[in-house]
């Protein structure tokens, strides 16, 4: 379970918000909605264990992320994974930016060993057709070609992750030629890949046409399903009531409501909540 | 004693000596090798003495005959003794006496030996707008020069060149200044080019513009002494060694050996013929049957004097 | 016209008056010095660049001030500076480096060091900041999301590394100070480099030699740059 506990954050003389508490169980999607610039960003960068919050705790299974040394706290990083509105990519293929994560968390022996192979793999890879053809050169030296060929293909998780947003035809692909909404799915895969127990998501819909939109809340469902907990950040309340399990309200500096999406959209017990569902409140 | 007693015990001790020299010299089958063998010799020089090339065409048989490496550098001759100054350097070979002069005053430099000479020329354009063709002063020559306000390139660079040029205007009680007198603080050879195209006046040593010839339209206005000219014009060259009391770490053995190499007949003979463009450059000095004293110590040292 | 001047250059490079393998030593010289300068200096400027880049220290501007004025520092003055330390009176007079190649290198280094580091620092800042957010936020460590911030960087790194290089091997007043031109006897380079060979023979009048030398130093640099645009590009099929 990840769960923050009456935290406050202030930005200089700014009060963000004060007293907040929420918690996201595995398997379950939490949606947190309210108007733009209210907290969201700061809400989900403290969940993600990046911010130190000014007051209060944050509990990862109910140890207190910020009570222990930087090496845990690391550890407990990377059980969480987080999609931006932008997709951020990294200047590179499709594959490498899905294998980061996976990268990253390998001992420096295999990292460096795939550095090699990629080096070799690229030195080889000009001449790869002309190692199709039988018979034209020793069995061999074709098997040992195809050997470093196939050492350099990107691990499973990447192609079951970008199977998940439907990428997996892009693989080799410059991030940099993708559109909009593809480099935001190679975002969503690249959190996914490395299996975290719980994803953050920030308004990751907001600059994607409606199909992309499907895609990714597709994305998020199987997410849920395969046991991870997800915060979505949206201001598009029609998202909310689509994927999420629970929704909070972020207003006035708090969490004014949170409960499950059907009583949250017909039936709140907050009158700010209505207002603000209703776009009575004008901000 | 009687002498022949003596003659005889002195041939047994000198056999002896003789025999057991060779126990405590490094042996190597059957040869045995110089204790320097390997090292490194540093040697500075000035610029002009380097370019003529005579160093690289002598220098193998000194570093054949001990195994060793010399390293030539070829700065200016203010920057060669600079450098020796410092303990960079472990022999010093420049023309410069009133600077070697100084620099044994000062206790940095041991065995000066005279190791050869050439001489300086003035040359100049082929139409003499000065007229101080085959002049036999050259005091006179660098008057007229200035008189006739004929453009004249300097190296202005403290070199010796630059040095004894400064030595013939004091000489000749002219202080030169004006547009026709250029300072360019180059090299000889970049000197002459620039005199080349100015049609200028300038004063060179005989190596550089002999080497130079060819690509140049200039012409010898006024000999040096190898030639007949004034004595004024003679360019000495000196060696010395740098004082290891000074710097401990200076490669004293190998300098001496190479003072004492480059002073033997054989090196001095194999100066002697150096040609370039068919002409011989250098005049031996260093071995005669009556060696000038002079050349172990300062020009106006005398033996009445007690010097500190 | 354009091309009789090559064309002469040519049949001079015929006739040029240099023993056999003079040339090859002063270019194998030239590239041992620069680049062993421009890799120390790469190593040593790159973390700088990214401590820079990335944390707030005190002195920061001050650190700032001293790379751009290196950028333009004179290099003879640098040349003057690492004669005094090298040199038999100097601090590190004991190890013997007046002379030497190391000499050289250590005053290339000095060279190199604030073009490499400046323009890796604008083009480490210039890497954008959500890149460096995600690195992190998706489990990197400060040593992770530093290569992240590299790769990213790669090209304006490559940049500053060329500019680097290209200020190392067109030296020629300090190494000349440091090195002393020395070759051996039989013209095998010891610490005469290209550059300081074009200038032994302006000295001395022989400017269409010193030409060819320079021809030789331009074609030189241009195949280093060449060898290093193309290795990006072969970056780019990943």
């Amino acid at each position: 379970m990840l769960r923050a506990i009456s935290v406050s954050q202030a930005f200089g003389d700014e009060l963000v918000f004060q007293n907040l508490s929420i918690q996201v169980d595995p398997g379950e999607i939490v949606a947190i909605i309210g108007p733009s610039g209210v907290g969201k960003t700061t809400l989900l960068k403290i969940l993600s264990l990046s911010l130190e919050p000014d007051d209060g705790s944050i509990q990862l299974d109910g140890t207190d992320a910020w009570a222990v040394d930087e090496s845990d706290r690391l550890a407990m990083r990377r059980r969480i994974g987080m999609v931006f509105q932008e997709a951020s990519l990294f200047d590179a293929s499709v594959a490498r930016n899905v294998a980061y994560g996976l990268r990253i968390r390998a001992p420096w022996s295999e990292r460096i060993r795939s550095r090699m192979c990629s080096a070799a793999a690229s030195f080889v890879h000009p001449f790869e057709r002309l190692f199709q053809y039988d018979g034209l050169w020793p069995e061999r030296l074709r098997a040992g070609v195809q050997r470093i060929l196939r050492m350099d293909s990107p691990p499973a998780a990447v192609r079951e992750s970008l199977a998940v947003v439907g990428m997996t035809h892009k693989l080799n692909q410059r991030a940099e030629s993708l559109s909009g909404g593809e480099a935001q799915r190679v975002s969503f895969a690249r959190a996914l890949a490395y299996d975290p127990d719980f994803l953050l998501l920030d308004e990751p819909t907001s600059d994607l046409d409606p199909r992309n939109t499907a895609v990714i809340e597709e994305a998020i469902a199987t997410a849920s399903d395969q046991g991870i907990g997800v915060v979505v950040a949206t201001h598009d309340m029609n998202q909310a009531q689509r994927v999420a399990d629970r929704v909070g309200v972020l207003l006035d500096r708090g969490i004014t409501e949170i409960a499950p999406t059907e009583v949250i959209f017909e039936n709140p017990s907050d009158e700010r909540t209505r207002k603000f569902i209703s776009g009575e409140l004008i901000y | 004693m009687t002498t022949q007693r003596r003659t005889f015990i002195t041939a047994i001790g000198a056999a002896a000596a003789a025999a057991t020299a060779g126990c405590s010299e490094t042996y190597s089958g059957g040869q045995s090798t110089p204790d320097v063998a390997g090292e490194t010799l540093t040697l500075t020089t000035t610029t002009s003495t380097y370019d003529t090339g005579l160093l690289d065409a002598i220098h193998p048989q000194f570093e054949d005959m001990y195994g060793v490496t010399v390293d030539a550098v070829a700065l200016g001759t203010g920057a060669a003794l600079e450098a020796a100054r410092n303990g960079d350097s472990d022999v010093v070979m420049v023309h410069a006496r009133g600077l070697e002069d100084e620099f044994m005053r000062n206790g940095y430099g041991v065995n000066r030996r005279d190791l050869m000479f050439n001489d300086f020329v003035i040359v100049g354009p082929a139409d003499d707008p000065a007229g101080v063709q085959g002049m036999s002063s050259a005091t006179e020559a660098f008057n007229t020069i200035a008189d006739a306000q004929a453009t004249f390139v300097s190296r202005g660079d403290n070199s010796g060149t630059h040095t004894k040029e400064l030595n013939l205007w004091e000489a000749a009680g002219t202080d030169p200044g004006g547009d026709w007198y250029q300072e360019t603080g180059t090299g000889m050879g970049e000197a002459l080019n620039i005199a080349n195209q100015q049609g200028a006046y300038t004063l060179s040593d005989r190596g550089t513009f002999l080497s130079q010839r060819s690509e140049i339209d200039l012409v010898i206005q006024v000999q040096g002494p190898i030639e007949g000219g004034p004595e004024l014009l003679a360019n000495p060259y000196g060696v010395m060694a740098v004082n290891p009391g000074v710097h401990e770490s200076t490669n004293y053995d190998l300098a001496m050996a190479y003072i004492g190499w480059i002073t033997s007949p054989e090196a001095q003979s194999a100066i002697e013929s150096y040609t370039v463009n068919g002409e011989q450059l250098f005049y031996p000095e260093a071995v005669s049957e009556n060696p000038d004293f002079q050349q172990y110590v300062p020009e106006d040292w005398n033996n009445d004097t007690s010097d500190t | 016209m354009p091309v009789d001047v090559p064309v002469q250059l040519l049949q001079l490079g015929a006739d040029l008056p240099f023993r056999e393998g003079y040339i090859s030593s002063i270019i194998y010289v030239s590239l041992y010095v620069s680049v062993t300068a421009v890799v120390l200096s790469t190593l040593f400027s790159l973390p700088i660049a990214i401590v820079m880049g990335f944390a707030d220290f005190p002195g920061k501007q001050f650190v700032k001030s001293v790379i751009n004025t290196g950028m333009g520092f004179p290099s003879v003055v640098v040349g003057l500076a690492v004669l005094f330390v090298v040199s038999n009176q100097g601090p590190l007079g004991s190890l013997d480096l007046i002379f030497t190649k190391q000499a050289m290198i250590m005053s290339q280094f000095v060279l190199a060091t604030p073009p490499i580091t400046a323009i890796s620092l604008a083009a480490i800042t210039g890497v954008r900041e959500n890149v460096r957010d995600a690195a992190r936020v998706l489990g990197g460590t400060r040593l992770d999301v530093a290569l992240v911030v590299l790769k990213e960087a790669r090209y304006g790194i490559a940049t500053a590394i060329l500019a680097g290089f290209g200020r190392a091997i067109s030296e020629v007043g300090s190494v000349l100070i440091v090195g002393g031109n020395i070759t051996s006897a039989d013209g095998i380079s010891k610490t005469r480099t290209l550059t300081t060979a074009i200038q032994l023979e302006a000295r001395q009048g022989q400017y269409d030699t010193a030409m060819i030398l320079g021809a030789v130093l331009i074609v030189l640099v241009l195949l280093v740059n060449g060898i290093v645009v193309r290795f990006g590009d072969q970056g780019m099929q990943r």
